[in-house]
């Protein structure tokens, strides 16, 4: 099977009108945004890397991973996936091309929300993989939601636990001092996220910043994977 | 003629329900092949086998020459086409962007759009949005969409239910036009009429199991009980087709009594019921 540049522009396309047109999508790109105005003054008193990683985490989450689920369990909810899976475009470049658009929006969500809360003194290299890595990791999880849940309103009900748990999870699960909530927030790649960042800011060493990346590493193959997986699994019909 | 679709000993389970029982027939090359049952027969399923949306149990299918589930998927989905009831299209764009998508997936030129949208008579709709149309002329668009990479297998399945009849003549006149073209088109429907109307061969499926499969015609000729209704002054009359009738015909032609005349091929829902012993609906 052949990949092809252009069927995947044609999809990225097509999302890119269909969202527009969509006021759920557009909310829900906005919600971040939002989020981050009301919350500047009061993560100004946090450390400067929480202000960051906070509104960062959220438009990922949001952006990239709910209205990710969205569009792909409205296509289903429609018969609209149907009709591509029974195209020639392949898995890879019916998934791609639906990702780029949310990729488009979430960067643009994520450099708003940066110009509000403020960017710390970090190297700009490790930010941009940290935030590619969490994206693509978010993203990948969306489209698995997206893919289980048979309509649309039932993304919320599927997806936002998980999504909830991911990004507040390492936010808040420490003021629990609970052993057991900590050491599984000690493997969820948000966690690693803050305390990949916070080891570049604060010059903790190379070992934190690769063992951190190297658990977003692990969740990015990971997801993807299942990603294929359960795209696979519902091109057949049981 | 080439086979185009062949099934033998196809057989379908869902957990503990037999969906097809030992299902063989072939389709050949150029023909409109109808698939007639009731809701339930197993119409569906079989369509996504043969397109290669199922899984199947247990038999040989073949369609355009090896199995359609075997990671042929680009190469064998750009050579069919797949419209069913509930094909979906995307609400918040205009008919043309739901059309121009599927042109660049299939890698056809979006200019053959105009002449698509022209047959279906849906020109002047192209920037209307999906969301605007009617259920008729939504699935026109996705006729349209089924055909535009002018498909060597075109598969539907009831393709004009809760259509209302100009829409369904519309439908098809375009049908019988692709296949003129030639796309081998296989159709599955309740609707008897449709399948007289389209059809070349038919096949009735009950209980997921072929009883009979021929030509209209044959199955009409072969289930018919050989009698004429002739209409005079004093109401209908049932003659033989034998020498009796055929005196009783021409005294009745001499003495200028015969209003009307019909011969008594039964329909294929009464063909369907005597074989099945269940209506088509």
């Amino acid at each position: 099977m052949t990949f092809s540049l252009n069927r995947l522009l044609a999809i990225a396309g097509k999302e890119w009108k269909d969202s527009v047109r969509n006021p759920q999508i557009l909310l829900m790109a906005g919600m971040p945004i939002v989020f981050s105005i009301l919350m500047k003054g009061q993560l100004s008193e946090g450390n400067a890397i929480d202000r960051f990683t906070v509104p960062v985490m959220i438009a990922i989450a949001v952006v990239g991973a709910f209205v990710q689920a969205l569009m792909i369990s409205e296509e289903k909810e429609k018969n609209t996936l149907r009709a591509l899976m029974l195209s020639p475009a392949s898995p890879v470049e019916v998934l791609l091309g639906k990702s780029a658009m949310t990729t488009v929006y979430t960067i643009a969500v994520m450099v708003v929300c940066m110009l509000i809360t403020g960017i710390p003194a970090i190297n700009i290299g490790y930010l941009i993989i940290y935030i590619l890595f969490l994206l693509v990791i978010f993203m990948a999880l969306g489209t698995s939601i997206g893919l289980i849940s048979r309509t649309a309103s039932e993304t919320s009900i599927v997806g936002l636990p998980i999504l909830l748990f991911f990004v507040f999870g390492p936010i808040f699960a420490p003021g629990l001092k609970v052993s057991f909530v900590m050491d599984v927030i000690g493997f969820i790649p948000s966690y690693h996220f803050m305390e990949g960042l916070s080891a570049v800011v604060h010059d903790e060493g190379r070992e934190q910043i690769w063992l951190s990346l190297g658990n977003l590493l692990v969740w990015m193959v990971l997801s993807t994977l299942l990603v294929l997986f359960i795209y696979r699994g519902k091109r057949f019909d049981k | 003629m080439e086979s185009i679709i062949e099934v033998n000993n196809l057989a379908k389970m869902y957990q503990n329900k037999q969906a097809l029982n030992n299902l063989s027939f072939q389709v050949k090359k150029g023909e409109i092949f109808g698939f007639l049952g009731p809701s339930g027969s197993g119409k569906t399923t079989t369509v996504k086998i043969l397109t290669s949306q199922l899984r199947y149990t247990s038999g040989r299918v073949t369609v355009l020459g090896a199995a359609p589930d075997r990671g042929r998927k680009a190469n064998f989905l750009g050579r069919i086409g797949v419209l069913t009831d509930n094909s979906g299209l995307y609400d918040r764009l205009s008919v043309y962007d739901n059309l121009a998508l599927f042109c660049r997936l299939y890698g056809v030129p979006e200019s053959s759009l105009g002449g698509l949208l022209d047959t279906v008579n849906l020109s002047a709709d192209r920037n209307t949005l999906v969301q605007q149309l009617s259920k008729g002329m939504k699935q026109r668009v996705t006729l349209v969409r089924a055909i535009l990479h002018r498909p060597e297998i075109l598969f539907l399945d009831e393709p004009t239910s809760a259509l209302d009849p100009v829409n369904v003549l519309q439908i098809h006149e375009t049908l019988r036009q692709l296949n003129r073209d030639g796309t081998t088109i296989f159709l599955t429907t309740h609707n008897m009429q449709e399948a007289e109307a389209l059809c070349g061969r038919v096949a009735f499926l009950n209980n997921g199991e072929i009883s009979a499969l021929d030509t209209p015609l044959q199955l009409r000729l072969q289930h018919g009980d050989k009698t004429i209704t002739v209409t005079t002054p004093k109401g209908p009359e049932i003659v033989g087709q034998d020498a009796a009738g055929a005196n009783r015909i021409n005294e009745l032609i001499r003495s200028g009594a015969l209003l009307a005349i019909h011969s008594n091929e039964p329909t294929l829902g009464d063909i369907f019921v005597k074989l099945t012993g269940r209506g088509l609906e």
